[in-house]
């Protein structure tokens, strides 16, 4: 299972970046981020010039609008992010048809892509089948939370915290993608190196 | 008069054939370079559907060279009102003002394909229509600088009374370029505005800078050869009242004659001529290699530059 962080309700630009940025260096597989209609993929693309690793995760008011705007804006954000984009979709069903088609690198009734994706296809998925969770402050009850997901299983979990995005990733990134993850390393990691020093 | 560069597109054209991820790549580069050497602003150009990638999504583009930098402004020259739903437009123009306040300008045209038009299911005879509608739209829900791309006195008139900027296109005679603003500026006039100050006048030229005779002519063949891009995109074009292909020779000529190539002092004094706030030099060519478009970019801000702000021109 891979996290993806939710910066959707971070109001702050800056602290949207420097999460982001954190996100980005420590090892956090996506971050989620969205704007107001049409401004979608301006959002994700200040995001993903300030970083090079972390998926840029889009989510996209679909509703009352052309789906090949939406795919341009989608296959040009994924150009400049040097495909590592993915993409949530709110809206009508056959706009998420017509959106996932184009990104696959298809045609649709005569009209493709151009520029095309970067990657070979960009993963579209509706906004219920990842599901989210704000993480509970105690560590005990975050293990118990990240292995029931894990295991129920789903490919991704959004994930929204007030720990640091370094705490967050020593301790859920191999949880999350092992059954077997030692949390005693993680554990005693924090004594050599306490993230909040 | 501000000086400015333009057009980034972010072809992979089949005259220079090179990776999307590049020209995305060298977008940030560019503006980076443009805004060291001190570089007024950098335009950015929309086509939908094209096979060169022409880029159709303009403000991200704009967002990811807007992030890369920290003074330079960045423009779209110009997006095709017509083809997209106004209140994303102001949204995404609102978004990019708050992420780098004062540093965006939009820029707005009709366009002229059909194809496009059909692509996002509008009618290319009602393209007068909507880009008005766009634009009632966007006065009330954006308070971004707003530039007009025109071609027509009618055109810079319908600017004028709405209190907005012109962006007059590449490859006008000076004779035309003062009609057209003089258009505007009487329609403006007429409107009983409330502001002291006619709406701000930008002129994109065909321009490089040369230092001999042999520079000269390579320069004058890439403007030329620029000219492909738009034979091979009004292909099919039919109501435009433009033969983009079969006179391409004599369309060429038109381009080149109306080019300003030359030595940085050559260009400043021509420049002076015109009564304009911002100049957009037309440097994003496909055919120059990437050394003489860099090279270009930093004599615009190291030569010419500093020559324009000598004359004193308009401010």
């Amino acid at each position: 299972m891979r996290l993806l962080l939710d910066l959707r309700n971070t109001k702050n630009a800056s602290q949207r970046e420097q999460l982001a940025r954190e996100a980005d260096e420590y090892g956090i597989w996506g971050v989620v981020v969205t704007g107001p209609q049409g401004a979608e993929c301006v959002e994700a693309s200040a995001i993903a010039t300030a970083t090079r690793h972390v998926v840029v995760v889009v989510d996209v008011d679909g509703q009352g609008v052309h789906p090949t705007t939406l795919a341009e804006e989608i296959a040009v954000l994924d150009q400049i992010a040097e495909r590592r984009t993915m993409v949530i979709f709110r809206g009508p069903s056959n706009s998420q048809t017509t959106l996932t088609t184009l990104l696959r690198g298809l045609p649709f009734e005569g009209f493709i892509l151009s520029p095309p994706p970067a990657q070979a296809s960009i993963e579209v998925h509706s906004v219920e089948e990842i599901p989210q969770v704000d993480l509970p402050e105690a560590s005990a009850e975050i293990a118990a939370m990240i292995d029931q997901y894990r295991d129920s299983p789903t490919a991704f979990l959004i994930i929204s915290s007030n720990k640091s995005i370094k705490e967050l990733a020593r301790h859920l990134i191999g949880r999350a993608a092992s059954t077997d993850f030692p949390q005693m390393v993680a554990d005693l990691a924090d004594q050599i190196d306490p993230i909040n020093q | 008069m501000d000086i400015g560069i333009g057009l980034w597109c972010l072809q992979s054209t089949a005259t220079s054939p090179r990776s999307f991820g590049q020209a995305y790549r060298e977008l940030i580069e560019d503006a980076q370079l443009a805004e060291t050497n001190g570089i007024h602003s950098l335009w950015l150009s929309e086509h939908h559907g094209y096979y060169d990638g022409y880029c159709p999504a303009l403000m991200p583009a704009a967002g990811a060279a807007l992030a890369a930098t920290q003074t330079i402004q960045i423009g779209t020259g110009v997006l095709l009102l017509p083809l997209h739903e106004p209140q994303r437009v102001a949204n995404a123009a609102n978004l990019l003002n708050e992420q780098a306040p004062n540093r965006f300008h939009l820029g707005l045209g009709m366009g002229y394909r059909p194809i496009e038009f059909e692509i996002k299911q509008q009618n290319i005879s009602q393209r007068l229509q909507l880009m008005n509608a766009g634009l009632d739209a966007l006065k009330s829900q954006t308070q971004i600088p707003t530039w007009v791309g025109i071609s027509s006195e009618k055109a810079a008139e319908r600017a004028g009374r709405r209190g907005l900027g012109l962006f007059i296109s590449g490859a006008f005679s000076k004779e035309v370029v003062n009609n057209l603003i003089q258009a505007h500026r009487n329609a403006w006039e007429k409107s009983d505005p409330a502001e002291d100050s006619p709406p701000p006048v930008g002129l994109l030229r065909n321009l490089w800078i040369v230092d001999s005779e042999a520079e000269r002519r390579q320069a004058l063949d890439w403007v030329r050869s620029s000219y492909l891009v738009y034979a091979g995109l009004g292909w099919g074009a039919d109501n435009t009242g433009v033969d983009f292909v079969s006179q391409i020779e004599a369309s060429m000529d038109e381009v080149e004659k109306s080019a300003t190539v030359g030595s940085a002092e050559q260009i400043a004094e021509e420049l002076d001529g015109y009564d304009v706030d911002l100049v957009v030099c037309r440097i994003g060519y496909d055919q120059p290699p990437r050394s003489a478009l860099t090279d270009v970019i930093e004599r615009i801000g190291r030569e010419l530059i500093p020559l324009v702000d000598s004359r004193g021109g308009k401010q």
